[in-house]
């Protein structure tokens, strides 16, 4: 079945199966494999991008109920020459270990922070609870996202 | 595998008359039903272009809910944070911020799991659903249609739910093996009309206890009726703990969850007693 | 001299993360790729009767791997006692028994899903204390032809008699920890491929390529230098990843089809697949003096192994020598064994077996103090390790034993009176 999807900016008519996941179209049709699989079942949230401005699991999105969404994965946010301020801080902070994780708590912090650009640290822990991360303990992700709110903010 | 996407609601009732199709609403669960080989559908009905199932607004005495509507739209809706407190405070927690952005209310009952979040809320509430298929509507209270096995006839959309706006204070809570992405090994929904410190009449939801949420007739007749004070609400703990083990029986969880539903009620509780202010937490 | 303690630097590679671009296997591709399937067994321990393939030879099915298709069919860390597809026998749930290679990875989960196995159910062990007995049933033969002790570690210091007799009061009791999987995010994957050198390439995030590349070498009948192992970006480990995996059986499907071949776990598949952290049972029984000394430990550590060596023996050896803690104890006998058992095999992982005494040897700490009526804190004291004291297996520490700074250091966190916790 065809599907148009707005991906990075970039417009993509597609002819996809029915059974098929965001996940699998943006990893195996377009190629952007820093969206992550880590469970397949919306625990892990390495699989989120941001759909219409809210994050969801790529892998519990079917590719036809992307159908006509925007979609931003890790691939549009940012870049060596200027990188989003979450990012920033979270190489600055020591907040990145194995790296799996990190493409999911992007987005996720990208996506609080252009909602709530001040949040409270209760907000930032509400915002991330959906993305795990086995190596770090997630401190250093919690300060680093208020680090990079501190720097929206200005 | 067909995949349907339809403008309307009697679109999408027509395609259901085909056997062995499904409607689709959020999906966090059916996908992944899906994957393992639970279901196999022939069909999909993706509900996500028909705006009308989307809609939460107030008519006449009723507070209409749309299906399609996201635990996230729920959980930002001032309407439901003073209208349907317990509702409102079940939209905060459940899942994760990926999944609230997804999941339906009306995915949440469709699927019906024991640990629906959505439902002990909507329970408490009094809420009637709105039911359509090519048969034609019907407007059943929830606790009436959740006795019903199958739950659902085959062809049938749950269009919404009504919620009446009776001035209800309500409260929810639930137990969860962590704080998000816990699928809640008990919850529970208490709502209360009172006046002058009196509860004029109460009801109590529990979930993830048994195969469905329920209400608690013996619980709420218990403490309708009575002055609102400490008293009452040790009645209301030791209710729940009666009322949880007769629903668990023998289950291996009911010596963990017949204590643990004591505290859980109690967060409920106190949440809803809370000053009686309407504006969360 | 460069400043280094106190000073933050960038890791290296945080920059590729961030924007997404480091590579996990899962993310490498090649023209002409198979997809790979492994079948596991779902018997805890049985003979295999037979293996039936017939009905997978569906189209799009390249190949299909069984023990018969490698050279020499063992591999692991310490001892090689790990088939790389099953044999005769099966010993735990997720061994390894067949692999199926297609031109998708749909036709090769549907070709999987029709190999027919036979297994004749054998009597399992699942408690490695019944895995002990004598009367017990050897899992592996050629190694340990009449026990499934595959380790042993006495450690004994001074004299147990003077230990108790000193001792005014003794604390007796029984620990147990579970098996905990190290959940790494990142899913095994591996892709495997013949390059124009005609040498076997296989790209895997690993913890030890080095000796992914012997096994691999020796499992297919190779020259190491016919086998190169690349290491990808990481997706997490914490040990779980220094056992074999996927690479061996993936080499073999791109060394006999010489197409490139993808292997890409489910987090199912996954947690069936690795090693996992040993459970331990540990027997304590901890002697203290009056003013809170310690004076005798005796203990009994038993990990249970699982269906395989892994590195069983080095982390038994490991919760041996840690068994008294960061305390000095003059009177000591410790006893650690590693016990073969029909349960997911276990290794290394974070600790690799100085994490489970902690729960023993603190616990009695708190329990002795309560019977001497002194504060948690205080019995810690008494007896932490110092420059100049002596470790259960004879060593005399010099330098560098921060114990006592350190508790000192968190003293002022703890909440609670009187060192209570």
């Amino acid at each position: 079945m065809e599907i148009k999807l707005e991906v990075n900016r970039k417009h993509y008519i597609l002819d996809v199966t029915e059974d098929e996941r965001l996940l699998d179209v943006l990893r195996n049709r377009l190629g952007l494999t820093g969206t992550k699989e880590g469970c397949g079942e919306g625990e892990c949230g390495a699989c989120t991008v941001i759909m219409d401005g809210k994050t969801v699991n790529s892998c519990l999105v079917l590719a036809g109920q992307a159908d006509g969404r925007r979609i931003t994965t890790i691939e549009g946010v940012g870049s060596r020459r200027s990188p989003h301020p979450v990012q920033k801080a979270l190489v600055e902070v020591g907040a990145v270990q194995c790296g799996f994780c990190t493409p999911g708590m992007v987005l996720s912090a990208k996506a609080l922070l252009d909602q709530n650009p001040k949040p409270t640290d209760d907000e930032i822990a509400v915002g991330m609870s959906g993305n795990l991360c086995r190596c770090t303990g997630y401190d250093k992700i919690l300060r680093a996202v208020r680090k990079a709110s501190e720097e929206v903010a200005e | 595998m067909d995949y349907f996407r339809p403008l309307s609601i009697e679109e999408a009732l027509g395609l259901a008359q085909q056997p062995g199709r499904l409607f689709l609403a959020g999906g966090t669960d059916l996908s992944l039903h899906m994957r393992e080989g639970r279901i196999n559908p022939l069909g999909l009905i993706d509900l996500g272009k028909i705006a009308e199932l989307k809609e939460i607004r107030l008519e006449g005495e009723w507070l209409e809910i749309g299906s399609m509507t996201t635990f996230y739209d729920l959980g930002q809706s001032d309407l439901i944070r003073k209208q349907a407190k317990a509702l409102w405070q079940a939209c905060q927690t459940m899942g994760s911020p990926q999944i609230r952005h997804q999941a339906t209310i009306g995915g949440n009952l469709g699927n019906c799991s024991p640990a629906a979040d959505g439902l002990p809320p909507l329970l408490a509430l009094g809420a009637e659903v709105e039911l359509v298929s090519a048969r034609g509507r019907e407007r059943v209270l929830l606790a009436d249609l959740l006795k019903r096995t199958p739950l659902l006839e085959s062809g049938t959309l749950i269009k919404g739910f009504l919620i009446p706006l009776q001035g209800w204070d309500s409260g929810f809570a639930k137990l969860g093996r962590r704080q998000a992405l816990a699928i809640a090994r008990l919850s529970t929904a208490f709502a209360l009309k009172r006046q002058d410190g009196v509860a004029l009449e109460v009801r109590a939801a529990f979930g993830a206890v048994g195969r469905r949420a329920f209400l608690s007739e013996p619980l709420a007749q218990s403490l309708s009726g009575r002055v609102l004070n400490e008293s009452w609400l040790e009645d209301a703990v030791k209710g729940s703990q009666n009322a949880v083990a007769e629903a668990l029986g023998s289950r291996a969880s009911a010596p963990y969850k017949r204590v643990a539903v004591g505290g859980v009620v109690r967060q409920a509780l106190k949440t809803m007693l809370g000053g009686g202010n309407h504006d969360g937490d | 001299m460069t400043q280094v303690i106190g000073n933050g630097s960038i890791r290296e590679d945080a920059w590729g993360k961030v924007f997404g671009e480091s590579k996990y296997p899962a993310d490498f591709n090649r023209p002409d790729q198979i997809y790979g399937v492994v079948i596991r067994s779902t018997q805890a321990h049985a003979r295999i009767r037979s293996i039936n393939v017939d009905k997978a030879r569906l189209p799009g099915v390249i190949t299909i791997l069984t023990a018969e298709d490698m050279v020499y069919n063992r591999h692991g860390v310490l001892f090689r006692d790990q088939p790389v597809l099953a044999e005769e026998r099966v010993r735990m749930i997720g061994d390894p028994v067949a692999a199926i290679g297609a031109e998708s990875l749909a036709a090769a989960k549907q070709a999987a899903a029709l190999v027919e196995i036979d297994y004749e159910p054998l009597p399992a062990i699942f408690d490695p204390e019944e895995g002990m007995k004598p009367s017990a049933l050897p899992l592996h033969p050629e190694l340990f032809p009449d026990t499934n002790i595959l380790y042993h570690l006495p450690i004994r210091r001074g004299n147990m008699d003077e230990g108790w007799t000193q001792a005014e009061v003794v604390v007796e009791r029984e620990y147990s920890t579970q098996m905990v999987d190290h959940a790494f995010l990142q899913p095994e994957a591996v892709l495997a491929y013949i390059d124009e050198r005609g040498h076997v390439v296989v790209q895997v995030a690993t913890q030890y390529a080095h000796y992914d590349r012997g096994e691999i070498a020796h499992a297919l009948g190779l020259k190491n230098s016919k086998v190169q192992v690349k290491t990808t970006t990481v997706g997490g480990a914490f040990g779980g990843r220094e056992d074999i995996s996927l690479q061996i059986i993936a080499a073999m499907m791109a060394w006999k089809t010489m197409r490139p071949v993808k292997f890409e776990n489910t987090r199912n598949e996954s947690f069936y697949s690795h090693s996992k952290r040993h459970p331990m049972k540990m027997y304590y029984k901890t002697g203290a003096a009056k003013d809170g000394r310690l004076v005798a430990l005796e203990a009994k550590i038993i990990g249970d192994a699982g269906a395989y060596t892994s590195w069983s023996p080095n982390i038994l050896r490991k919760a041996a020598v840690h068994a008294t803690g960061p305390y000095e104890i003059p009177h000591v006998k410790i006893d650690s064994y590693a016990v073969y058992t029909n349960n997911p095999y276990t290794g290394a992982m974070r600790g690799f077996g100085a994490a489970q005494p902690v729960v023993a040897y603190e616990s009695q700490m708190d329990l002795l103090a309560k019977e001497l009526g002194i504060s948690q804190v205080e019995i810690r004291m008494r007896n932490l390790l110092k420059v100049g004291s002596t470790t259960a297996t004879g060593q005399v520490l010099t330098e560098s034993v921060g114990a006592e700074a350190c508790l000192k250091a968190v003293l002022p966190y703890l909440t609670g009176k009187e060192g209570r916790v």
